[in-house]
This record gives structure tokens, sequence and C-alpha cells, in this order.
């Protein structure tokens, strides 16, 4: 008797312990939340970003501005969508809804970095080439030795030499000039999870931020929430946000600018400490 | 007989006249002044206008096209800048001169040298290039005669006009400089700058 009383104790304490570390997220509702707009970007490079007579604003580039000193505004991005979506910088056809906001919350514990984006995803996409998955959800995090990683974002990964750019070789994916992107992607079919990089090319795996994540639909709303390795109280990590909605595959994402998450630091994102 | 009248009509012009009195010829010759000099700029003015631009199909089928999707052909505010506004200076000495330069046009037209859409494009690089050398050594004076720093409140302007107009004007920028392919297609094979 008394012995089946230790072991349901025992027991107990387990649950209690397993479902601690189970839920050891934080309480959402007391993070702040920042909108962050994703878009759809065309055939917009690196490349395309840094040539002066397609993009005149890669003179403010030069000095340093970063792309949100001067396309995020009244919190909206003042991007010329019908140019975005014109046949010059979108040859295939651009989708319905050309930007939509994510919300990002982030906090953070001795552990861990928790990240959690909610958003309703639109429909109305002009590519359906991943069949398995209606919803893909990745953030890169540009580690010190992305040249300019803390102003361009993930655009020194996307190239115009990459697959699903126009003309581009099917088999190239995104690299960047140096350094590394720490990839992290949730994926709707199996609620699958990778954790990869972005080197001179992208691995959907081998990353080193320990990602898991959970994902998962409620109604026509999206939360994903990602917990990685706490990078280190004190650190601004540079980060970037893909949506690949309704099947899109490649290119055919909703992407969000170059941001700041500040973990106990500055950034546009402030982790709250737990 | 002929030729002595001829001589007769010559004498006539380099005689001194006994039968006008000068201010007679002065009046007469003030106001004929007036006349002709104004017929040559109300026609020189005509050469100006957006229908005589596009009169000929090379402009109509392939810049004006462009242009109508633009913001100098419509916008809130009910102000268009046709064709003469950008391309041909206001005051009368560069005028003139840009005329002049103009009837170079006249023979392209006559040798059909962009008479379809795709001599067009082989050309649009190179035409382009002409007009934005016009522009840059000029410091966009067509721009300015509506556009300028002065009158120009850079707060009141979205964030990413806002910044970038800091950096020209801290620069020294002409609005050409930044401004290519607001009002026509951009050419393809567009050169860098070679001061960035």
């Amino acid at each position: 008797m008394s012995k089946s009383i230790v072991s349901t104790a025992v027991a107990g304490a387990l649950l209690v312990l397993g479902s601690q570390s189970a839920f050891a997220a934080p309480d959402w509702s007391k993070v702040a939340k920042r909108d962050i707009n994703v878009f759809h970007a065309g055939a917009t490079p690196i490349e395309w970003m840094t040539k002066k007579s397609d993009h005149s604003g890669s003179a403010g580039m030069r000095k340093g501005e970063t792309c949100i000193g001067c396309h995020e505004e009244k919190g909206t991005l003042n991007f010329n969508f019908k140019r975005l979506a014109d046949k010059e910088l979108e040859p295939k056809g651009a989708p319905k809804t050309m930007m939509f906001p994510v919300s990002v919350q982030a906090a953070y514990d001795a552990a861990n970095l928790y990240i959690r984006l909610t958003f309703k995803a639109p429909a109305g996409g002009a590519d359906k080439g991943d069949k398995d998955n209606e919803l893909k959800a990745t953030m890169l995090f540009a580690d010190a030795k992305v040249p300019q990683g803390d102003q361009y974002g993930c655009w020194q990964s996307c190239h115009t030499d990459a697959r699903t750019m126009p003309g581009a070789d099917d088999k190239k994916t995104k690299y960047t000039p140096g350094g590394a992107y720490e990839l992290v992607q949730w994926a709707s079919k199996g609620n699958k999870v990778s954790d990869g990089t972005v080197t001179t090319e992208r691995k959907m795996s081998g990353g080193t931020s320990g990602a898991k994540a959970e994902g998962g639909k409620s109604g026509d709303s999206y939360t994903i929430t990602y917990t990685l390795k706490n990078p280190g109280e004190g650190k601004t990590v540079p980060f970037g946000i893909a949506i690949h909605a309704d099947n899109a595959s490649g290119r055919f994402h909703h992407v969000s600018l170059g941001y700041k998450l500040g973990i106990g630091a500055d950034g546009e994102v402030k982790a709250a400490k737990l | 007989m002929a030729e002595k009248e001829e001589s007769g009509f010559m004498a006539m012009l380099t005689r001194p006249s006994a039968k006008y009195s000068l201010l007679s010829l002065l009046v007469v010759g003030f106001f004929s002044g007036i006349f002709f000099w104004g017929g040559f700029n109300t026609g020189m003015e005509a050469t100006n206008t957006l229908e005589f631009c596009i009169g000929c199909h090379e402009m109509r089928d392939n810049v004006y096209v462009e242009y109508k999707k633009t913001i100098h052909y419509t916008n809130r505010t009910g102000v268009r800048a046709v064709c003469s506004d950008c391309h041909v200076p206001k005051d009368w000495t560069h005028k003139m001169i840009r005329k002049i330069q103009a009837s170079k046009e006249v023979w392209g037209k006559i040798t059909g040298v962009i008479d379809t859409p795709e001599k067009f494009e082989t050309h649009r690089l190179q035409l382009a290039e002409n007009e934005w050398a016009r522009m840059k050594a000029s410091d966009s004076r067509e721009c300015r005669n509506c556009h300028s720093f002065d009158a120009m409140d850079v707060e009141k302007q979205k964030l990413r006009g806002s910044k970038m107009h800091k950096i020209g004007i801290a620069e020294k920028k002409t609005c050409i400089d930044c401004h290519k392919g607001i009002a026509h297609r951009k050419p393809k094979g567009m050169k860098e700058d070679e001061d960035e």
C-alpha cells in the first residue's frame, strides 16, 4: 500500500517535473508584442538591392542605413507594391495579399530563448510549389560575420542565381558571402522542425541553435513557438522572418526586412526576462 | 527687261525713301516686328505641346504610353507636366539651343531610326543616356522649374524620400542622379554611375 503511494507520488512528481520542462515557455499574455510586416518581395535579391539603377536607396545602404530605417513607417511598409507585383519584378505572378502582419513576442531564461509568432496566413498565393506543407514559418539569425547582417537582414542570403529566381539554376540554394545564418523552420506537415544553417549553401540540418518548434492553426490564425539555446544575455541578434503561406515554395514567401532581437539589450524586439 | 525690274526692286530696298516718312517706316517696322516675332514664338510654342510630341507614333506608342502611368501625367493635385516641361528648357536662349539640336530628330524621323518598337528598344539606352547627360549638365534645370530643395520640406515626406533627400542635399546631388526612369521605363543595361 505504502509502496504504491510512494510510486504514485514519484510518478506525480515526475509528471509535474516533466510538464514543467515541456511547458517552460513563458506566459505569453504578459509578453509585449511587436508587429512585423512580411511582404512579397518579388525578384529583388541583394544584387538588385545594392544596384543604384535598380534601387536608389542603395546610396543610403552604403551609408549604413538599415532597410527598416527607410521603409518601416506608421506601422506599415512604404513600398510601391504595384511595382513589386508588376511583371518586371515578379514575372511569375504575385500573391493576392502582398503584405500581412506577424505578431512577434520573445522571452528568455538562463537556458533558452523563446520566440512566438502569431499571424493570419493569407490564401491567394501565386506559387503552390510545396504540395506537402500548407505553411512553413522560418527564422534566420545572422551571426556577426555576415557582411552587413545587422543592416540587410536575410537579404545577404538572397541572390539572383538562387533557385526559383528568374532563369536561375534549380539546384542552387541561398548562400551568404561570409559568416553564417542559423535557420530554424517549422513546417505544417507533421509539425516538422528543421534546425539548419546558411553558409556557402543552405542546409536544413546541422544547426547549432538546438531549435525546437511548436506550431498550429486555430481558426485562421497560426501560432508558432520556437525554443532555441539562449545566445547570451546582453546580445543583440539580427533576424528575419519568412512565411511560406498557401503551399508556396522557394522565393514565393512573404519575408520581413531585417530586425534586431535584444536579449537584455536593445532591439526592435526586446526579449522579456523570465 | 525683267533684269532691270529686279535691279530696280533691289535699288528700291537700298535707296533712302523719299515717299514715306521715317516715323511711318518705324511704326510699320515696329508692328511688323511684333507680328513676326509673335508668330515665330507661337509657332515654336506649338512644337512644345503634348499633342505635337505624340503626333509621331514613335513617341505616342512608346514613351507616351509609359508616361501616362506615372505621377507626372496624373496625380492627386491635378498638375500635369507634359513632355516639354521636362525635355525643353523654359528660358529662351536654352530653348532655342535645344530646338536647334532637336532638328536632328527630324532627320531621325525621316530615316526611320526608331520607327518600330524593336528599333526603339535598341536605341532606348542611348536616347535615355543622352537625356540624362543633358539633365545632369544643367543641374536638372527643368526639374527645378517646379521642384527645389528650398521649397521642399523633407520632414513631410515619406521616410524613404526624406532620408534620401537629406543625403542628396548634403552631397549636392542633382535630381536626375537618383530620379531616372520616373516618367518612362528604365532601359536595360544601364551603366552604374562612376561617382558612386
